[in-house]
């Protein structure tokens, strides 16, 4: 492969943020090794840092130390070159001295983001859930807008069963990116989860309104749900399966929310069930053919 | 440079060689050289601490819940609790930077010139101010030294009369072709005019032209746009109080009568029925 096309997939990867590490590393190794990120210009530093951590990715430290001794070289006290040799420390040493280096910049500098996450993401690793939450609290209070802190707090605290704080971190986070409707439908599963059916068969049903009707030219009825949708209806399928079955307890809602009528139910049960039946009469974009496990959600949504 | 048969007026070659081209020349040179100095002189920005980060953002976040409160992603229990304590912790002042406000302390508003940051602001605009106007005050006075009177060009197009003070300043003579253009007007014209030339040599965001910072004074810049001014968040906290409830008012769910809208969409329901 000439180094040009090499480099234009490698420029390609980082404006994609494609982790594609060992790809990465074959590349850059060998354009490396030509000396030619020499005539990159301002580029060769992008490539040298996405060099380096590709090279930790898939071990192979040597080559990151040299990325990361052109890169201090050049620019030294740089957050962001701090920040590569922090996570190359977390590669080889114990992740202790990676904590300490860690508490060290953010003592230098308290608002250093990068530095701070890194720290938070370590002390997750080494299974310090609490004081990772408590970090990560503190992170978002002040960094309020980033949107993967929100996640990964909704993450840890789904990890230790710990639902409704999970659903007000999601919450934040829908409501910094209110129009993902993969936000809506961890937040929609998360309170099927905690057993607020009445909220989660919402979201459900938000998320299918979000994402239905891609297709032009096709009205809903008729068009095949795909993806997402699909997921959706299988979520709003279980939800009004569970609201409709006969038991004495009225469903429980957490939040509050009341639940449909059940004539409304009704529908949306039937609804779901002919959405999912259209989604595995045929597999997506061959005509004629049958899905894979067609027989066995057929015999799920009867 | 001839002017044509009808004007008995003729300038002299040396005066495009040794007055016309120099002028010209010098004022491109100053400006590439003052954007340099100024990119020298540039501090680069301070760093805020955790704090004051804080303080600052405290506002997004408000602004954030806000913008979609008439659409909002979130059920009704979530959107109350966010927007309380919000609410809370702006009268509190929870975020302020040094902390909740004492409650017998005296409202002292921020004094520019005690706040070492603020100075630092003031001094950046004051440094840039000066590489600006002492190599123009120098130009114009070398201008009206050497070359005072002098009629340097004539405009290859006619012009009405009120051009005649624009064009010929610092030449008394009424009758005189609003055409030829004297060497200080000259000099403004360059002063104003070549901005085009050094965003072409310099690039986009250039510090080169000078006239743009003849509207603004140092002073003049302080309370509004620079960053690092001293900002009286305990008033924009009151402010947006009342914003946040307002905001409560208009709320709604986006998920409040969405079942209908699915089962309405996918034709199960008749369109605009009540149940």
């Amino acid at each position: 492969m000439s180094v040009a096309s090499a480099l234009s997939q490698l420029a390609n990867y980082r404006v994609h943020n494609t982790r594609a590490s060992q790809r990465t590393f074959e590349k850059g190794y060998q354009i490396l090794q030509k000396n030619a990120h020499k005539n990159l210009g301002d580029d060769s530093w992008a490539f040298l840092e996405q060099l380096a951590l590709a090279s930790i990715d898939i071990g192979r430290l040597d080559v990151a130390d040299d990325c990361l001794q052109l890169l201090s070289d050049k620019f030294p006290g740089s957050p962001r070159v701090e920040c590569l040799t922090g996570i190359r420390l977390e590669a080889a040493s114990p992740p202790e001295t990676a904590l300490k280096y860690y508490s060290e910049l953010l003592e230098a500098d308290s608002a250093n983001a990068t530095a701070w996450k890194r720290k938070i993401s370590v002390l997750r690793r080494t299974g310090k859930v609490e004081k990772a939450v408590g970090e990560l609290c503190a992170f978002l209070d002040t960094f309020y807008t980033d949107v993967e802190g929100w996640l990964e707090l909704a993450d840890l605290y789904a990890e230790c069963c710990q639902y409704t704080p999970s659903l007000q971190a999601l919450s934040h986070a829908l409501l910094l990116a209110p129009q993902n409707p993969f936000y809506a439908l961890q937040f929609a599963e998360t309170a099927y989860t905690a057993n607020d059916l009445p909220l989660a068969l919402k979201t459900f049903l938000v998320v299918v309104d979000m994402s239905d009707g891609d297709e032009s030219g096709v009205t809903l009825a008729e068009s095949t749900p795909l993806g997402i949708t699909v997921r959706a209806w299988f979520g709003v399928k279980l939800c009004t399966r569970r609201l409709l079955a006969p038991s004495t307890l009225q469903p429980s809602s957490e939040s509050g929310t009341p639940p449909p009528t059940p004539t409304h139910l009704a529908l949306l049960d039937e609804l779901a069930t002919e959405r999912l039946r259209v989604a595995y009469s045929s597999s997506a974009g061959v005509k004629g053919e049958i899905a894979r496990g067609r027989e066995e959600v057929f015999a799920w949504v009867a | 440079m001839s002017s044509s048969s009808a004007v008995s007026l003729y300038l002299d070659p040396q005066i495009r060689d040794w007055v016309l081209f120099p002028i010209t020349l010098v004022m491109i040179l100053v400006g590439v050289l003052r954007h340099y100095v100024v990119v020298l002189l540039q501090a680069t920005p301070k760093k805020l601490s955790r704090a004051a980060i804080r303080e600052q953002r405290a506002l997004t976040r408000c602004q954030i819940l806000r913008a979609t409160s008439a659409n909002s992603p979130i059920p009704p229990s979530f959107y109350k609790a966010i927007s309380q304590n919000l609410s809370e912790a702006l009268k509190a002042g929870t975020y302020l930077k040094d902390g909740p406000p004492k409650a017998d302390a005296p409202p002292t508003t921020p004094n520019p010139l005690s706040d070492p940051a603020a100075m630092d602001g003031m001094m950046a605009g004051m440094k840039t101010q000066m590489v600006m106007m002492v190599p123009q005050m120098v130009i114009m006075g070398w201008i009206n030294f050497f070359f005072q009177g002098f009629v340097l060009i004539k405009l290859p197009f006619p012009l009405t009369l009120g051009f005649k003070s624009m064009l010929q300043r610092g030449i008394e003579t009424p009758d005189m072709d609003v055409r030829w253009v004297s060497s200080l007007s000259w000099y403004f014209l360059n002063f104003f005019g070549l901005n085009g030339l050094y965003r072409l040599i310099l690039g986009g965001d250039n510090s080169a032209d000078s006239s743009r910072d003849m509207t603004v004074s140092p002073f003049a810049s302080m309370g509004t746009a620079q960053p690092g001014q001293p900002q009286d968040f305990t008033k924009l906290y009151k402010a947006e109080r009342d914003n946040l409830e307002f905001a409560e008012g208009l709320y709604s769910w986006v998920g409040q009568d969405v079942d209908m809208k699915v089962l309405r969409k996918y034709g199960k329901l008749p369109p605009n029925s009540k149940q």
